[in-house]
């Protein structure tokens, strides 16, 4: 382990364009939602609303990671993976309030979404809770566990942005630029810290069956509970001129508005490799760039 | 407002015992703020049953989620069931974590030159003399001085070359004394603490780059150029300073590929200080700018690119991002700690979020500005001098005070629930 420690460290080799690995630092953005549309992508509801999940999801998500991982902090014993988990922490917690925005807005606005959000609330704080009924021992095991989960989530968060830097065809259907920047921000982060959970899962517990069983625990919710969102956008719009449907996404995702199937399974294969690391995908390069040229990145730094 | 606390009722503690400001999403839940949303673990671990899963969204009102229900079930047993198998296998004890580095290492100043008026470089070697860590342009030091002052320079070498690492420091009259001590207490042979390399300022080597550097910000700069070059990108330097004499590295600047046609040296007693005009005006279209320098320069180049870009004629801007300002305007003053009595002064010039990292290594942060609000600790007494940019006026009322930012009177002692 200290050795693979030592290898994800590693520069790449001098020629490529990779930047190696970075020093990751939250960025203090802020997003202005007034006038946003249900429908951001026009005359495309059911991207709109599939993606708009994002926005039920990822606060509470995104905090009880971020919950998650404070309280791991004392199990750490390596400097870098500290370093790494504490920049991931804060990127994590503004991620959770950008996404809150929309739903704040969508709120203000008049779309009732408590009935889903109790739903997330429910799995976040009451079946992924820390139990302070189990002995020290028992809790240990069990925040490892939500690590693990963690890790498998992030797995497919840093699938989706990478996704979403490479999609051009968001370009070209004319979706609120301000959505476009959020989910390009969010996303070029996702993938800055791509490895971050994976290292500190690892070095908690390297085991191959703990990697699997947390990927087989949370694909499935994950799907499930995406689909429901995206039903219950769909539900909510006020226009019900579309029907969303296997076939619809199917349809939406092979004209690059969403991911494939195709990419989630195989996303979700690469997981299973023996020697995977999240480093071996995506490129940073390509996330530094993006957040060079973000509206929303570049307001932030000062 | 703090994240991060979703999974504790409002004014709870978690499992480890830290105060835990009220969660954000609270006012999303019938009821609002101050009590805990329906369905939520209480602090003492006291769990609602499956049963009351909240409904599900559409169907029978009323009756409990079918997936929420059965999912709760599950985790239950799953977690009841291994802390039994963990009791028969014998196995109190989960997996220690596997063990890591340590921060800090001491390397040895190999050589040590003069590059300028004012600048020196030092040569930093492992003492056994064996290959360092690698890094990449944009890559960045920490250095503890023999005095115990920490200060950040960037490398400056040949990421090739394994064996040393190269920095250079201007020495500033009137800076925190930390340049001033390189130049007059730092010598060949000066065994220094170092941390690092970490990478705040990534270079993504995009198509076309221009690269401006002012004065001593040529050292994460000149790295750069040459992996522009290496990779045959359309690149551009501008290297700006007051003089010739006071630039460091021009001859290195100077052997650059192609740099007749490259490379611009604009000195402030030859042609004026350039504005942000002359300094962005070589940019290829499209380019990507990565910018270091004195703040003055810096904030004109930065408004000028920014405008650049939103016209659609440059697409980037990069520049070096630093995590924690200096204090200004601090006074010192104490922090205890509730549970231990713990007393911790805490200096003029420190944070208190540095002084329980002191402390405790595992202490939660990350922005070190006051915006992303992972430092949040509860103060039982005192008044704080609340300097973030995040916490409400009911948080602050509850006593949350994020420790990366904010202070206290002067002599003041802030009780905080640790």
């Amino acid at each position: 382990m200290l050795n693979k420690t030592l290898a994800t460290a590693e520069a790449p080799p001098a020629g490529t364009a990779e930047p190696g690995p970075v020093a990751l630092q939250p960025r203090d953005v802020r997003f202005d939602w007034s006038g946003l549309p249900l429908r951001w992508i026009p005359g495309e509801p059911q991207a709109s609303h599939l993606l708009s999940v994002l926005h039920l999801l990822l606060p509470e998500g995104e905090r009880w990671f971020v919950s998650t991982f404070k309280r791991a902090l004392p199990l750490i014993t390596d400097a870098a993976l500290r370093e790494d988990v504490i920049g991931f922490i804060g990127q994590e917690a503004i991620h959770a309030e950008a996404h809150q925005g929309v739903l704040d807005y969508y709120a203000s606005a008049g779309v009732d979404t408590t009935g889903y959000i109790r739903q997330v609330e429910w799995l976040f704080r009451r079946i992924l809770a820390p139990r302070p009924d189990l002995t020290p021992a028992g809790q240990r095991e069990l925040l490892i566990e939500q690590v693990g989960i963690v890790a498998a989530a992030e797995h497919f968060t840093a699938m989706m942005g990478a996704w979403v830097l490479d999609a051009t065809a968001l370009d070209e259907v004319d979706l609120d630029p301000r959505m476009l920047d959020l989910l390009r921000w969010h996303g070029s982060e996702e993938v800055e810290h791509r490895h971050v959970a994976f290292d500190l899962m690892t070095h908690l517990d390297p085991s191959y069956i703990r990697r699997v069983r947390s990927l087989l625990l949370v694909a499935p919710i994950l799907a499930i509970m995406w689909a429901r969102g995206g039903k219950y956008f769909a539900a909510a719009d006020e226009n019900q001129d579309f029907r969303l449907t296997w076939r619809t996404y199917f349809d939406a995702a092979r004209r690059g508005l969403l991911p494939t199937p195709g990419a989630f399974a195989r996303c979700t294969l690469r997981w299973f490799k023996r020697g995977y690391h999240p480093s071996q995908d995506y490129s940073t390069a390509k996330c530094v760039a993006y957040l060079g040229s973000s509206p929303a990145a570049r307001a932030a730094a000062r | 407002m703090p994240a991060g606390t979703g999974t504790t009722a409002p004014g709870g503690t978690d499992e480890t015992g830290r105060h835990q400001p009220p969660a954000r999403c609270d006012r999303t839940v019938p009821g609002g703020t101050g009590e805990a949303p329906l369905g939520t673990t209480r602090p003492d671990g006291i769990r609602p049953p499956a049963s009351q899963a909240p409904p599900a969204l559409s169907g029978a009102p009323g009756r409990p989620d079918r997936l929420m229900r059965n999912l709760t079930i599950f985790v239950d047993s799953f977690v009841r069931l291994r802390g039994r198998a963990r009791e028969a296998l014998g196995r109190a004890e989960p997996r220690p974590p596997q063990p890591g580095l340590p921060q800090w290492r001491k390397l040895v100043v190999t050589d040590r030159a003069e590059e300028a008026d004012g600048v020196v470089s030092l040569r930093l070697a492992a003492p056994s003399g064996g290959p360092l860590k690698p890094w990449q342009p944009g890559a960045h030091l920490q250095l503890e001085l023999p005095s115990g002052k920490i200060r950040h320079y960037s490398l400056n070498g040949d990421p090739a070359d394994r064996a040393c690492y190269r920095v250079a420091v201007r020495r500033i009259i009137d800076g925190g004394g930390g340049s001033s001590e390189v130049h007059d207490a730092v010598t060949q042979g000066t065994v220094l603490r170092v941390a690092g390399p970490a990478n705040a300022f990534p270079f993504a080597a995009d198509p076309a780059v221009l690269l401006i550097a002012g004065g001593i910000g040529i050292t994460p700069i000149l790295p750069m150029a040459r992996k522009a070059a290496a990779l045959g990108l359309d690149w551009r330097l501008v290297y700006a300073g007051r003089s010739r004499a006071t630039m460091p590295f021009l001859d290195e600047v100077r052997a650059l590929p192609s740099a007749r046609s490259r490379v611009a040296i604009l000195a402030d007693d030859e042609t004026g200080v350039p504005d942000a005009a002359d300094l962005i005006g070589r940019a290829p279209t499209g380019a990507a700018v990565y910018a270091c320098g004195p703040p003055p320069m810096l904030a004109g180049v930065r408004d000028a690119v920014n405008a650049a870009i939103d016209a659609g004629r440059l697409r980037a801007l990069h520049f070096e991002r630093f995590t924690a300002p200096p204090v200004t305007d601090g006074h010192p003053f104490e922090v205890e700690l509730a549970r231990s009595g713990t007393v911790l002064p805490v200096p003029a010039d420190r944070s208190v979020l540095d002084v329980l990292r002191a402390h405790d290594p595992a202490t939660p942060y990350s922005c070190q500005q006051g915006f992303c609000g992972t430092c949040a600790q509860r103060v039982l007494r005192g008044t704080v001098d609340h300097r973030d940019q995040r916490l409400t006026g009911d948080e602050r009322a509850a006593g949350d005070m994020l420790v990366c930012v904010s202070r206290a009177p002067e002599s003041e002692r802030l009780v905080l629930d640790l």
